[in-house]
């Protein structure tokens, strides 16, 4: 078993965030179907599957010339009316036949790209994690782009973003357990130009479930790098007072709120989030930030209230 | 106190689907156009007759094949409303009815093409052109957008245009277009999905006819829920096509309309019509939910339904 997929994670270019009601305008990319939404713990918003058709080569770690056919599974989501998320992913098959079938063949398997000739898992595993520099192979991240740009471009959105951040890109790959090589477990890369990489070895194998992980991961990912740069930006103990605190509260209007690590997962795969809480410590750090955040803001509240001679 | 375990569910979060009632063959007995019409009664009675055994044949067919031979067999017949009006529903369809009793043919649903485009103010055409996910040439890595002529759906990719002019400055000269599946040698099809003008979009004939083969299998759903369903007769047809429901059902104790094969007996004329709906519905991505509901129930009555929906539609053409 081999699933692949990818997660660009971005702000949603509104001034304020959209109401639950706004997403199956903005979500709504096939007609005839309902986005769906779910309010606790957190609005989300996911619009209809969509399929792409691709006919390409798949990277491989030894640069073989891996031909592949069939149709990437993609969605795009809305999570606290405020980040979008554009993913895709694909389930690797043998191909049963040497030539290319009828289209309705691939169409019968959504999400499924039949690959030609013998090919080892590992291989393209580990060359679709490192595709990043390969220019003619099969392209997750881009097909999923395509579908947020579609969501930014809604008439709907004001497209007045309330503060600058950059798109985030989550390359996952997915294996099953197998005897004699490494057990369940995950690796979470940070890698250059905002791409990680993740790495699944799943002991029941593939369920849709763990599309919603990587999302849930690309999404407290993006979180924790947007708040980063906002911190960074605001140049605490160079800057005057008020010019951090006018910094940062975008992230008090915008971001705090929005942690929620494993809102919306299966049971099975808590002990994933868990183990990555412990190294890298994803929510440590997010709460060190906050409280940075927070005291900042009340040192200048409390500056503030001097000068107007308060006390 | 032992921990509990706390189920929570949201409606919205939930996707319901509609499941609709299914035939194991849905037979078309003929499809009426104007020419048809003017030719007179006499040319409909001719091509009833011709349908009439191959009809008997698919149902002892699937009589044989079910258990206890209780074969759901619907049949159905088609009346272009669309490219051009004629008569009327309460002139035209007694005609047809005592055309077709006297080939000992019963017509149990009849439907007017237009509802193909919109029926019951959804449109149905649109919901199937939003789900058609082309079929890819190879290099398509998804790093672009599909490659698409608006209005048009082909099988491979189309010559370069004509006159084109290469980055030297020499003319390039004519190259195939090519299918993507093809075997050694294309053949490439590139079919009209509409055109359009001051009076808007107008859809072209297979475009219609596959909507009408997804709406016979049950494959279609607007919001979930089944866009068209079967109108029992009134005790006599209106004077205006749009009063005719968009299918009505003729026949009280008919199957259910859509089922999970279908049969259409048509003249040969029709071939590249029929050629560029395959091509039309090879590239039509049907709700997995729906498809799933389909197999599962069909499953049930020990008939397996092939996965490529274009494999569960079956022709007869009869020379003229």
């Amino acid at each position: 078993m081999l699933v692949m997929g990818e997660v660009r994670t971005g702000l949603l270019q509104n001034s304020g965030e959209i109401p639950e009601s706004l997403c199956q305008g903005v979500l709504g990319l096939l007609s005839g179907e309902r986005v769906r939404t779910s309010r606790r713990p957190i609005v989300y918003a996911v619009s209809p599957d969509q399929l792409t058709g691709v006919d390409c080569r798949l990277a491989s770690a030894s640069r073989a010339r891996v031909r592949g056919v069939g149709t990437v599974l993609s969605r795009a989501s809305v999570t606290g009316g405020r980040v979008l998320q554009g993913s895709s992913h694909i389930q690797v098959a043998r191909a049963e036949s040497d030539h290319r079938l009828s289209w309705s063949h691939y169409l019968a398997r959504p999400g499924v790209i039949e690959v030609f000739g013998k090919v080892r898992v590992p291989d393209l595993a580990d060359g679709f994690a490192d595709s990043g520099g390969w220019n003619d192979c099969l392209d997750l991240g881009s097909v999923g782009e395509r579908f947020m740009d579609v969501v930014q471009a809604s008439p709907l959105l004001d497209r007045k973003a309330p503060f600058r951040s950059a798109r985030t890109r989550l390359r996952w790959v997915a294996v099953a357990e197998e005897p004699g090589r490494e057990g369940p477990g995950i690796r979470f890369t940070l890698g250059r130009d905002r791409v990680r990489t993740l790495r699944l070895v799943l002991p029941d194998g593939f369920t849709p479930d763990v599309v919603d992980f990587c999302e849930d991961l690309a999404l407290h990912d993006w979180l924790l790098t947007t708040l980063l740069v906002i911190v960074e930006r605001a140049r605490v103990g160079t800057a005057t007072r008020a010019e951090v605190t006018a910094k940062l509260a975008p992230a008090v209007d915008h971001l705090l709120h929005l942690w929620m690590p494993a809102a919306r997962l299966d049971d099975d795969f808590a002990p994933l989030w868990e183990a990555l809480e412990r190294r890298p410590g994803f929510t440590r750090q997010w709460q060190s930030l906050v409280a940075r955040v927070r005291d900042q803001v009340a040192i200048n509240t409390l500056a503030l209230l001097r000068e107007a001679g308060g006390w | 106190m032992t921990p509990a375990y706390a189920a929570f569910g949201e409606v919205e979060a939930e996707r319901r689907v509609a499941s609709a009632p299914l035939s194991h063959v849905s037979i078309e007995l003929g499809h009426l156009y104007m020419e048809d019409f003017q030719a007179g009664p006499e040319r409909l009675r001719e091509q009833f007759r011709q349908v009439a055994p191959w009809a008997e044949t698919m149902r002892a067919s699937w009589r044989a094949r079910v258990p206890g031979g209780r074969a759901r067999v619907s049949t159905c017949f088609l009346i272009d409303d669309y490219f051009s009006r004629f008569s009327t529903p309460s002139e035209l369809v007694p005609m047809v009815l005592e055309a077709a009793a006297e080939c000992d043919l019963t017509i149990d649903y009849l439907a007017r093409e237009s509802a193909c485009a919109e029926a019951d103010g959804v449109k149905l055409a649109r919901l199937v052109e939003d789900r058609l996910v082309t079929d890819p040439p190879p290099g398509t890595d998804g790093s672009r957008p599909p490659v698409t002529e608006t209005g048009w759906l082909c099988n491979g990719a189309r010559s370069p245009y004509g006159g084109a002019v290469q980055a030297m400055g020499s003319a390039r000269g004519w190259e195939p277009p090519a299918q993507n599946a093809k075997r050694r040698h294309s053949i490439f099809v590139d079919v009209e999905l509409w055109d359009s003008d001051s009076r808007g979009r107008t859809w072209s004939c297979p475009f219609l006819a596959a909507v009408w083969q997804l709406l016979r299998l049950g494959l279609i759903r607007n919001d979930g829920e089944l866009p068209v369903r079967p109108v029992p007769r009134g005790p006599s047809f209106p004077a205006n096509w749009d009063e005719l429901p968009a299918v009505v059902q003729l026949n009280p104790a008919a199957a259910p309309f859509s089922a999970y094969t279908t049969l259409s007996v048509l003249s040969t004329r029709f071939l590249p019509v029929e050629l560029a709906v395959r091509t039309i519905l090879s590239q039509v991505f049907v709700d997995a939910a729906v498809l799933r509901q389909v197999a599962d129930r069909s499953g049930g009555e020990g008939i397996p339904l092939p996965d490529e929906l274009v494999d569960r539609i079956s022709y007869i053409f009869l020379g003229a």
